[in-house]
């Protein structure tokens, strides 16, 4: 079967010509012969749309993206700072035109309702609390977000308009359309609740500072951040509770949305302290034409004990007033993952025997079940080297001995005292059952050469056994 | 003679200025702390320590002894190690006696990097000590981070290494180091009747000294790798016990004895 080039988006200008959607590309071009093409690209429509969501952060922290071409907003608890949805609106409809960007919109109760009346209905519509019903009735069924089989049933019986379906007696409905297009009909009037998914679950913990003048020099830009962090700090202060990480969006002028982040390594609210963490990281925002709004959100927030922390132990108090500063200073300019303690992991491969914990993390805490304690059996070097290094020139008597004399970086070592074999197997349990082989098996010596340097390596595979033939490796020095 | 230690001692407090009195931390041996000034290693400044030949870029002689000198210190706060090469095996320290569950590890990502984030862990509340993998130092360097251990008076051991090979940058200048170390390994003896390797021994040369004389030394971390080691952790003995003089060659007896501090 050939595919077929079919038009999947047409300009308003080619929707007054008669063009349509999921129109074969020839009948189009047959119609219009002078039409302008362009390769549909999915994935770059979903990247835009996806950062036309982030853009209207700048409205309401819970933006949800209905693909392939929506954006629902919620907008509860946020109209007020523009003074009422209609000012809302008219100043969100302000900015998406100064971006060139077609749309259409509308505000109800309910994502259904929104979704019919910004589809069908004129553009703008606002639904005044509970009266979406009265807007809904005139429009066609299709606003109900229908599938196409339900739908084409619905046209085949006569009916044109939503309010005819309100009409009908539930039992009837749901028996005729399928459960399916009753629920839709619920949502839409608010008899059923519909989930939608917030691109950023909604995040109570979000201060936010508008600018009457866009602003773009540093100081004022550490300035503002102080002033953000400190709203929202007192909030936290209020209710008890701290916050771990923390990220401010600087949004431009122009549409583009900056955002920073921090994180703490205990949960907390000093202003003072955030502003710090945030400043050297302020010279990397391009402010360009300026900024006209900050905000600021506190993530992972958990309930701290504010001033009572001083009368604990005195360990205590030395962590909260130096260990966890410092690291947090270390991990927001070095990066998270360059600042560790490192905790024992549930393996016998010794490159995987450790693994990288927070470092205030309480080993306790730390999901209990998988705490296990330091293996301290077993010699393990100073010095782990990442990848084992092979070894040269190996003279070694076979099967079980340890070399007698190797040569690595070009210097041979004349081996004086050996220790092992201790025999490390593969974890056989992770890979492919065709490949587990009795032959992968690491046999770890540990030795000492003539100056005394010493040295800890292993061979790989048997003697005797042609599918594994042996290697020696260098893993690690002991020092 | 003890007109010219009273007269040592007014220098050491006019240049203290209104520093506290600095500890030490006595090996236990009065061969070497002799030589240091305190009779003992100094904390509440920085150490240096080296090695030769190949050792400049694994470093593994010198860490295994400067672990063995922090261990002690481990027990009054955390240790913050500065990598430039995250190599450092937590468990192989765990072997030689040191507790992992106070060591943080920081890789830096290069030099400057690493002498910045040791200057900012040793001005810290609660850590004790600070170990850093710097290929070398120089003199103001080597002050601020002095400057940074009089603050808390946490003790700093810079570990001279050039993690990924390379020719040298320069060769070191002047120091503001209090104490300068070079360690090589040794070979180890097991005791009498046993197989296999005898507790890790390092040849010890104390190369510069503030206030001290300098001097060599054989020296064997006893309880290392041992199966003893971690069921009582002795509070008191340093880990690293004297073996013989390097000077005159002189051997151990075969037996251990145990030095009290």
């Amino acid at each position: 079967m050939r595919a077929v080039r079919r038009l999947s988006a047409v300009s308003l200008e080619a929707a007054r010509l008669g063009l349509r959607v999921g129109q074969k590309a020839t009948d189009a071009l047959a119609l219009v012969p002078d039409l302008a093409t362009a390769e549909a690209e999915p994935d770059a429509d979903a990247d835009a749309l996806t950062a036309l969501a982030d853009w209207c952060v700048r409205f309401s922290p819970a933006v949800a993206v209905d693909a392939p071409d929506g954006l629902f907003l919620d907008v509860t608890g946020v109209d007020h700072l523009w003074g009422g949805e209609a000012a809302l609106l008219a100043d969100f409809r302000r900015r998406l035109s100064a971006n060139g960007l077609p749309f259409r919109c509308a505000i109800a109760d309910t994502p259904g309702a929104a979704w019919a009346l910004a589809h069908f209905a004129e553009d703008g519509a606002i639904a005044p609390p509970g009266g979406q019903a009265a807007l809904l009735a005139p429009l066609p069924p299709a606003a109900l977000r229908l599938e196409t089989q339900t739908w084409a049933q619905v046209e085949r019986l006569g009916i044109r308009q939503v309010g005819q379906l309100m009409s009908i007696p539930r039992g009837p409905f749901a028996r005729r359309f399928g459960r399916a297009a009753m629920s839709r009909l619920d949502q839409a009037l608010g008899r059923e609740r519909e989930a939608l998914t917030f691109r950023r679950p909604p995040n109570p913990w979000f201060a936010r500072l508008a600018f009457a003048e866009p602003i773009s020099a540093p100081e004022d830009m550490a300035r503002v951040t102080a002033d953000v962090a400190a709203r929202l700090c007192a909030r936290l202060e209020t209710e008890g509770q701290g916050a771990r990480r923390f990220e401010v969006c600087f949004h431009r002028v122009d549409g583009k949305v900056l955002p920073l982040q921090v994180g703490l390594a205990l949960p907390g609210r000093d202003p003072v302290r955030i502003a710090k963490l945030f400043a050297p990281k302020l010279e990397t925002v391009d402010p360009g034409f300026g900024i006209e709004v900050v905000t600021l959100t506190g993530d992972a927030v958990e309930p701290i004990s504010g001033r009572q922390a001083r009368l604990d132990k005195a360990r205590e108090a030395t962590l909260a007033e130096g260990l966890a500063p410092l690291i947090d200073r270390l991990t927001n300019r070095l990066g998270e993952d360059r600042v560790w303690r490192a905790a024992p992991a549930e393996s016998h491969v010794p490159e995987l025997a450790q693994r990288r914990a927070r470092p205030l993390e309480k080993p306790d805490a730390a999901k209990s079940n998988e705490a296990r304690p330091w293996d301290r059996e077993t010699p393990r070097p100073a010095r782990l080297f990442r990848r084992p290094e092979p070894l040269e020139a190996v003279m070694a008597i076979t099967p079980d001995d340890p070399p007698s004399q190797f040569r690595w970086r070009g210097q041979t070592h004349r081996i004086r005292r050996a220790e092992g074999p201790e025999r490390i197997g593969e974890e056989w349990w992770k890979g492919q059952i065709e490949d587990v082989h009795t032959g992968h098996v690491r046999d770890y010596y540990r030795v000492e050469d003539e100056a005394g340097a010493r040295f800890w390596l292993f061979r790989a595979g048997l003697y005797g056994d042609p599918r594994t033939p042996p290697k020696w490796w260098l893993h690690g020095l002991f020092g | 003679m003890s007109d010219f230690r009273a007269l040592r001692a007014k220098i050491a407090a006019i240049e203290a200025g209104a520093r506290p009195d600095s500890e030490s931390l006595p090996f236990g041996a009065a061969a070497i702390d002799d030589c240091l000034p305190g009779g003992g290693l100094p904390l509440g400044r920085w150490h240096e320590v080296g090695g030769a030949g190949l050792e400049v870029e694994t470093a593994a002689a010198p860490t295994a002894f400067t672990a063995l000198l922090v261990t002690p210190l481990a027990r009054r706060g955390e240790v913050v190690w500065v990598l430039r090469r995250d190599d450092l095996c937590a468990a192989g320290l765990l072997g030689l006696g040191f507790p992992p569950e106070r060591l943080i590890q920081v890789c830096a990502r290069d030099e400057a990097e690493a002498l910045s984030v040791m200057e900012d862990a040793l001005a810290t509340v609660g850590v004790s000590a600070v170990v850093g993998e710097v290929e070398a130092c120089d003199l103001t360097a080597g002050r601020r981070l002095q400057l940074a251990c009089e603050k808390r008076g946490s003790t700093g051991f810079l570990i001279r290494r050039r993690p990924y090979g390379g020719t040298a940058r320069r060769a070191a200048t002047g120091s503001a180091a209090a104490t300068r170390w070079r360690v090589a390994s040794a070979p180890s003896e097991p005791p009498v009747g046993e197989f296999g390797l005898g507790p890790p021994r390092f040849a010890v040369e104390l190369e510069r000294c503030r206030g001290g004389r300098t001097g060599a030394w054989l020296l064997e971390a006893p309880q290392a790798f041992s199966e003893a080691y971690n069921l009582e952790m002795t509070d008191v003995a340093h880990p690293l016990r004297l073996v013989a003089n390097l000077g005159d060659r002189q051997l151990a007896p075969a037996q251990p004895f145990r030095h009290v501090a």
